[in-house]
Parts: structure tokens; C-alpha cells; sequence
């Protein structure tokens, strides 16, 4: 287990020096000069030449790559020229919001996507399955930004149940967080169900063909005990996976919900980089994002080889 | 503001008395006090230090309004009229004004408000080793002095007439006075701990989410001032932004004319009021006329004749956009009879193009942005109806500045801004020489005309001026006007009181609730 893990360590490192090189060669090969952006409508050659030197901006690429990474190195990540607030600083104030976001997304994707794969794989080919098949279906192909508006729409304006936009923190009032936090985790969740409806479906379909289900069935087992215990089990091993892929899509699809719902998150930090031209704070966050799911995936990686003996053991 | 200064059509010497004259005209009875005003706004203000900021936007000057007082502030008419300064006197050449302060005011964390701290403001600005961009917007203002406690004076480089009204008269990142006390005291935090004179006192600032102002209990001008609250949230998405006003989580948005779809529906809504000020200025475009094909008029003519501003305006914003014929609009003190604007005539256009013989072909700067584009594509079209081809260069917003600097485009879009006088911008862009003349094109009478209107008091004969200069430029069509600037924001009927959006500010600070 100890060289598994050690030797997944090591791969590690490339990816993250690959992540890295790609997000400040992303940011520095973006059209527009930072000085520009900076200078505005004051952008004069003269003045343009002299911020560019300031900024270290006329040296070449790999100079300045090797600078960034270096500070890097020593937990400097940069400073938004805008706002002043190093990275660091933004990017702590914000997680909690989006890993709040996630969490309860893939809570609530969970509970859609689940029961209704037991339920489709317990009578797979019945009506109910194809029907939901291809509601699943239909679900994967509508876009955030829709669903988004067409809840806002509904369950607040309409309907008045819900508030369409803003914040509160947890600490201060959970209830109203909460409140607050429905819509946007539903329309993540509206994205995210069908995956692992989808795949947890088929993956019990095929553990229910297997030989000690029909033992158990023979034993005579109730069905409910079956489905839940001897077949869920061991296809759950899929919803681990599932559930770290999800983790890249979540972080896309926060990107968009917390613009339209307007919640202070890391999804926004970078919609609001990318607008601004924030190239500082942009690959700052893109860097840490990037670094944040390779290491998630890693963990899920052990979990799956501690679920799985298979794994860790070379065999898979 | 043109019977104002006519008014005094010797006088150089403008006084005001200030404790007369009630910042809003409408009578005291009508106005309830109390409540909180939520305000949805575009983006992330990002902070109110001006050395670290350079420029305030959109959504820090709203808040800016309410935080910080300036000098002077614009009435409905646009004529300044006293804020922390109760009156002021020009000197005879225009180029020395001098303010009275209003005396007793103190910063919210209780430092006095006087000549001092007013002169430290603009020195910190203008110190040349605080680099701050801030100072490129006074460069005209050579130095303050503070003769005493209560006196302010400004010396300018060059004349301005409409000094008042121009330079102290909106809370931008020059005219906003900060307490040097607090600016000293938190040094790279103050960015985000703003201290100012205002209304309404800075209460929290969660980033990305809400600032909290409330009302200053010591304010000098407190009964005037209704609301205990102010919230201010970034809502970037235009759709759940107007969402957020129909469901109330916001009594106030702000827009613009790229969402001209709920403008429209909240015009129908009776619930709703849409707040329109159609204000100074213009979306503009300037030909290069040192490069073919535009050192020749007839080409340039021709491809002014060839647009058909209410179709355009059709396509881009369900016809909200206001068609513009010279550079100051009717949000302007600068009033017509005739601006010289060329005909609408395609026809024309076409025998010009013919006349010029060679084939008209050329590129075009465009923001690479869906307005941009939209923008684009649409002129080509009418061009390409007159025989003319454009070809369309997308680049970022920031790139069109420094290339129109070295002029290494032959026609690009800029920008005419809401000022409450036409001398700065109109100076800079046509006055021979200057960095943002950006046609590159040179005109005695033009220069003698620009020279003229800026040092004289006499507002009927400004405004001769500048509709003289307005027919030299649309006859030569050096540059070119599409639409006229129009800024909007939308509300809750309830919310009352809303001042005119000069500069497309929103400045909630004396509004109430019905």
C-alpha cells in the first residue's frame, strides 16, 4: 500500500508542474497586455514602456514563468492589481462558499440519481426505466444557464418560495444559508444527476446478473435486502469514481451558477479575473483549482484502492 | 446652466450662498424616513483608494456617492451647486479658482474636514512617486494651496471656464475627498475601510457579496438624507439580475442598453420604474485621415452618408439607442440649430465612392466583444451597400487605446463621456497635435475655434462655438457619431427620489421610500 501510494505521489508532480506551466502560458499568450489593461485609456507608449519594465513584463516568458514559480514556491502567489488582495487572501475568502455549493449539489445528485438507478435497475427494461432512461437523457443536454434562469424563474419570481439571487454566510444564519443555497446546488444537481443515474443503472444491471445474486435469490432473500445490500454494495465502487469526475464538472458548472445566482464563491473570483483582465489573480486561482482537483482525485484514487484490494494490488 | 452663467455675463465671480439652497427641490413633507435599499449592480467594486484603484467604475461610484462628498455637486439642471464648498470666484484668465469651505464637517472617524485635508487629497494624487493613474485626469491642475483653514486654491495650467461644475462636481476617484487621517492609519487596507464625508458611513464589506452602508447620524446635511441603509451587491448576470428586482431581492438595478429586452418589460410594469438620463457625449468613431483611402473626404463623406442610425439602432437595441449627428447630445448645455450633420442619403454615398474612382477597402477595430461584433457586422453591411469594403478587426477592449495612441489603425470606435462640459474631451480629441486627435488631421480654423471656446465666460457664445466646430467636423468627417450616451437603472416603484445618472452613476444617497 505504502509504495502504491508513494509511487501515485510521484505522478503527481509532473501534472502539477504541467498544470502549472499551462495556466501562465494560458494567461500570459491571452490577447491584450496586462499593461494595457492596467494603463487603460491612458495607454501611451511612453507609459506603456515604462509600466511594462516595472512590472518585470519585458523580460522574456520563461524569465517571468520561473519568477512566478518561484514566489510560488514560497507561498507568494501574487497580488490582483485591481483590488490589491493577494491571492491567497481571495481564494480563502471564497472556497467555503463554493465547496458548500459542491458539497450540497452532489448531495442533492445523489439523492435524485440513486434510488432512481435501484429502481431502473430492479426493473430495467420496464417502462418506468426507459421512461426515466430518457428523461436522464434529456437532463444531460440542458445547460446550466438554463435550468438556472428557468428555476429562478419559477421558484422565485413566480412562485415566490425561494430568493433568485445573494448570500448569506453559514455562520451567521444557517437557516437563510441554506435558503439561499437551494436553487443554485438544485441546478448543479439538475446537471449532475443523470451521470450517475446513468452509470449506476448499468453497473447493477450487471452485478444483479452475477451468480450469488441468484443464490441469494435462491435462499430466498427479499428482493428490497438484495437490491440495497448484495447489489448496491459492490457497484457503489462506480460511484466513487463518478463522484471524482463530478468534481471537475462541479467546478465548470460553479463557474456559471454562481454568476447567475450571484454567490460569492471561487467560480465568480475567476468569472470577475477574466473580465477585469486580473491576469494575476486568474492564474493564481487557476493554478490552485487545478492543483485542488488533481489532489482530490488523488484521494479518491486511495479510497477506491482501499475499497477495491484489486487496485492496490495491481490487478485491475 | 446657460441662464446661470448668463446671468453673470461680466462677472467672473461666481457666489453662491450655500445654506439657502436645498440639495433637492422638492418639498420636505413628501419624503418619509427610514428603510433599507438594496442595490444590484454589474460588478465586484473593488475598492475606493485611488492610488491602488487608479479609476472608480460604474459600481464604486454609486457607492462612492453615498460614502464620500466632492466640492460642488450637479443640480437637474447640470449647474454645480455646493456641497463642501459654499462658494467660489475664478480668477480673470479662468486659469486660478478658489473655493470657501464649508466649515464644522468631519470625516467619519471624526477628523475635521478643511482646506488641508482637501489639498493632501490632491497631492497624494498628483505626487508623482505614488504613480498613481489617477493623475492623468488632473493633469491640468498644476497645484492646491490652502491660504487657511477655510479657503481652497486650485491653479490650473490651462483655462477652464466650467471648473466647478467639471472637476469636484462627481464622487470619481479625483473628486471624492478621503481622510488623510484614515488613508495613513491603514495604509494598504484603507482600500477596502474607506473614510469619507458622505451620507452614509461604510458599515461591512464581505468580498463579492454585500457592503453595508448606513446613514451618518452627524451629517451636516441630515434631514435630507431618508434611508437608514444601503445595500449594494454585485449581480453580474443580467437575467437574474432583473429577476432579483421582479422578486424583490433588489429595489434597485442597474443597466444599460444591451438588455434593451427587460427595459422593455419593465417600462410595462407597473411595479417597476425604468430611471432613463439621457445624457452628454456619444459612441464615436474616428477615420485616420493620413492613410488611404481616408486622406479623402469624399471617402469619408460617403461612408457617413451610407449609416442609417434608426435601423442600426433597431438591430442593436430594439430602437432604445438615440441616434447622435455631433459629439455633445442632448444631455449637453450645447444646443444646435444646425450641427452640419451629413444627410442619411446611401445614394449620395454611392456616387461619392464612385467619384473617388479607386476601390474603397479597409479594416476596422472592433471590440472582440458580442456588442462589438454586433456593431460591426451591421456598418459593414451598410457600407458594403454603398460599394465600400470593411473588413472587421477584432481585438480586446484594452488593445484599442494603445493602438489608436500610435495610431496604427484607419478606423477605430472610441468614446465621447458624459462630462458636464464639452472643453475637456473636445479639446483633447480635435485640438491639432494632441495624443487622442486621433483623426491625425490639422485645422487652423478648427485649433483657433477650440482655443476661443475655452476661455470664454459668455455661455451663448460657447455655445457658438462649439456648434461651429460641431459643422467643421461633420463637414470634413474627420469623425463620426452612431448614438447618444444613455444610462439606465431600474427600480421599485416604491423607490423615490432618484437624482439624474450623470456619468451613469446611481447615487442612492437621498432617495426614499414611498
Amino acid at each position: 500500500m505504502l509504495t502504491f501510494v508513494a509511487r501515485r505521489l510521484l505522478y503527481l508532480v509532473p501534472v502539477l508542474i504541467a498544470v502549472s506551466l499551462l495556466t501562465f502560458l494560458i494567461a500570459s499568450l491571452l490577447p491584450g497586455d496586462l499593461a494595457y489593461t492596467i494603463l487603460g485609456d491612458q495607454a501611451t507608449p511612453e507609459k506603456v514602456a515604462a509600466l511594462r519594465a516595472d512590472m518585470g513584463l519585458d523580460q522574456p516568458i520563461w524569465v517571468r514563468y520561473f519568477g512566478w514559480l518561484g514566489n510560488i514556491m514560497q507561498g507568494d502567489f501574487g497580488r490582483s492589481f485591481r483590488t490589491g488582495q493577494t491571492v491567497l487572501q481571495a481564494v480563502t475568502e471564497r472556497l467555503p462558499i463554493s465547496l458548500e455549493l459542491m458539497f450540497l449539489a452532489q448531495i442533492a445528485a445523489l439523492a435524485i440519481g440513486v434510488p432512481l438507478a435501484i429502481i431502473c435497475a430492479a426493473r430495467s427494461g420496464g417502462p418506468f426505466d426507459r421512461f426515466m432512461t430518457g428523461t436522464a437523457f434529456g437532463m444531460l443536454s440542458v445547460p446550466t444557464f438554463l435550468s438556472a434562469i428557468l428555476l429562478i424563474y419559477l421558484f422565485a419570481v413566480e412562485l415566490r418560495w425561494l430568493p433568485a439571487t445573494g448570500y448569506v454566510p453559514f455562520s451567521e444564519d444557517p437557516a437563510r444559508n441554506l435558503r439561499f443555497m437551494v436553487l443554485p446546488a438544485l441546478t448543479l444537481a439538475l446537471a449532475e444527476w443523470p451521470g450517475i443515474m446513468r452509470v449506476l443503472r448499468s453497473d447493477m444491471i450487471a452485478t444483479l446478473q452475477e451468480d450469488y445474486i441468484a443464490l441469494a435469490k435462491a435462499k430466498g432473500l427479499k428482493a428490497s435486502r438484495i437490491l440495497f445490500v448484495h447489489a448496491l454494495k459492490p457497484s457503489s465502487l462506480t460511484l466513487v469514481t463518478i463522484t471524482g469526475i463530478n468534481i471537475g464538472r462541479l467546478i465548470g458548472g460553479a463557474v456559471i451558477v454562481e454568476t447567475v445566482f450571484a454567490l460569492p464563491g471561487i467560480g465568480r473570483l475567476l468569472v470577475g479575473a477574466i473580465t477585469t483582465r486580473d491576469l494575476i489573480i486568474l492564474q493564481g486561482v487557476v493554478l490552485l483549482v487545478g492543483a485542488g482537483f488533481v489532489l482530490l482525485n488523488f484521494i479518491v484514487d486511495m479510497l477506491y484502492a482501499m475499497l477495491d484490494p484489486r487496485i492496490r494490488h495491481g490487478h485491475a | 446652466m446657460i441662464a446661470a452663467v448668463r446671468s453673470s455675463a461680466v462677472a467672473r465671480i461666481f457666489l453662491v450662498a450655500g445654506f439657502a439652497i436645498s440639495l433637492s427641490a422638492i418639498p420636505a413633507s413628501a419624503q418619509k424616513k427610514g428603510g433599507s435599499v438594496t442595490m444590484g449592480l454589474e460588478l465586484d467594486i473593488p475598492g475606493f483608494d485611488p492610488l491602488q484603484v487608479g479609476v472608480y467604475d460604474t459600481a464604486a461610484l454609486s457607492a462612492s456617492s453615498a460614502l464620500f462628498d466632492t466640492l460642488t455637486y450637479l443640480d437637474a439642471g447640470g449647474k454645480p451647486q455646493p456641497k463642501l464648498a459654499l462658494s467660489w470666484s475664478a480668477s480673470e484668465d479662468f486659469k486660478t479658482w478658489t473655493f470657501k469651505l464649508r466649515p464644522g464637517v468631519k470625516f467619519h472617524d471624526g477628523t475635521p474636514f478643511n482646506a488641508e485635508a482637501a489639498k493632501a487629497n490632491f497631492d497624494r494624487q498628483k505626487d508623482p512617486a505614488n504613480k498613481c493613474r489617477c493623475a492623468f485626469y488632473i493633469s491640468n491642475i498644476n497645484n492646491v494651496q490652502a491660504p487657511d483653514e477655510l479657503t481652497l486654491v486650485y491653479h490650473l495650467n490651462d483655462p477652464s471656464v466650467n471648473f466647478p461644475a467639471l472637476v469636484s462636481s462627481y464622487a470619481n476617484q479625483n473628486a471624492a475627498v478621503h481622510s488623510p487621517t484614515a488613508w495613513k492609519a491603514k495604509g494598504d487596507d484603507y482600500n477596502r475601510n474607506p473614510v469619507g464625508t458622505g451620507p452614509f458611513v461604510l458599515k461591512s464589506w464581505t468580498a463579492g457579496d454585500r457592503m453595508v452602508l448606513e446613514r451618518n447620524p452627524d451629517y451636516w446635511d441630515k434631514d435630507r438624507i431618508y434611508l437608514d441603509r444601503i445595500v449594494l451587491k454585485p449581480l453580474p448576470d443580467a437575467q437574474s439580475r432583473f429577476a432579483s428586482l421582479q422578486s424583490g431581492e433588489a429595489d434597485v438595478i442597474w443597466d444599460d442598453e444591451a438588455d434593451a429586452d427587460n427595459i422593455q418589460k419593465a417600462q410595462k410594469d407597473p411595479k417597476l420604474t425604468v430611471h432613463t438620463y439621457a445624457g452628454s457625449g456619444a459612441a464615436v468613431y474616428a477615420f485616420n485621415t493620413k492613410v488611404a483611402p481616408f486622406d479623402d473626404v469624399r471617402v469619408r463623406q460617403a461612408l457617413v452618408m451610407a449609416l442609417d442610425r434608426k435601423k442600426m439602432s433597431q438591430a442593436l437595441s430594439n430602437g432604445l439607442s438615440r441616434p447622435a449627428s455631433n459629439p455633445y447630445g442632448d444631455g449637453s448645455w450645447v444646443k444646435c440649430k444646425d450641427d452640419g450633420a451629413l444627410p442619411e442619403d446611401a445614394e449620395k454615398a454611392k456616387a461619392l465612392i464612385k467619384e473617388y474612382g479607386k476601390p474603397v477597402e479597409f479594416k476596422m477595430l472592433v471590440t472582440a466583444t458580442p456588442r462589438g461584433r454586433a456593431v460591426g457586422q451591421v456598418l459593414q453591411q451598410f457600407w458594403k451597400r454603398v460599394g465600400a469594403n470593411m473588413e472587421i478587426e477584432q481585438v480586446d477592449q484594452a488593445t484599442i487605446p494603445p493602438r489608436a495612441f500610435m495610431r496604427q489603425f484607419q478606423l477605430t470606435p472610441w468614446r465621447i463621456v458624459d462630462l458636464a462640459d464639452p472643453d475637456i474631451q473636445m479639446y483633447s480629441n480635435f485640438r491639432s497635435g494632441s495624443p487622442v486627435a486621433l483623426a491625425n488631421y490639422s485645422n487652423p480654423e478648427l485649433d483657433q475655434l477650440l482655443e476661443r471656446a475655452r476661455v470664454t465666460a459668455d455661455q451663448d457664445k460657447r455655445n457658438e462655438d462649439y456648434c461651429a466646430i460641431s459643422r467643421l467636423i461633420n463637414k470634413e468627417a474627420i469623425w463620426f457619431w452612431t448614438f447618444q450616451n444613455t444610462y439606465y437603472a431600474m427600480s421599485s416603484a416604491k423607490v423615490k427620489g432618484l437624482p439624474k445618472m450623470y456619468s451613469g452613476v446611481i447615487d442612492l444617497s437621498r432617495v426614499w421610500l414611498e
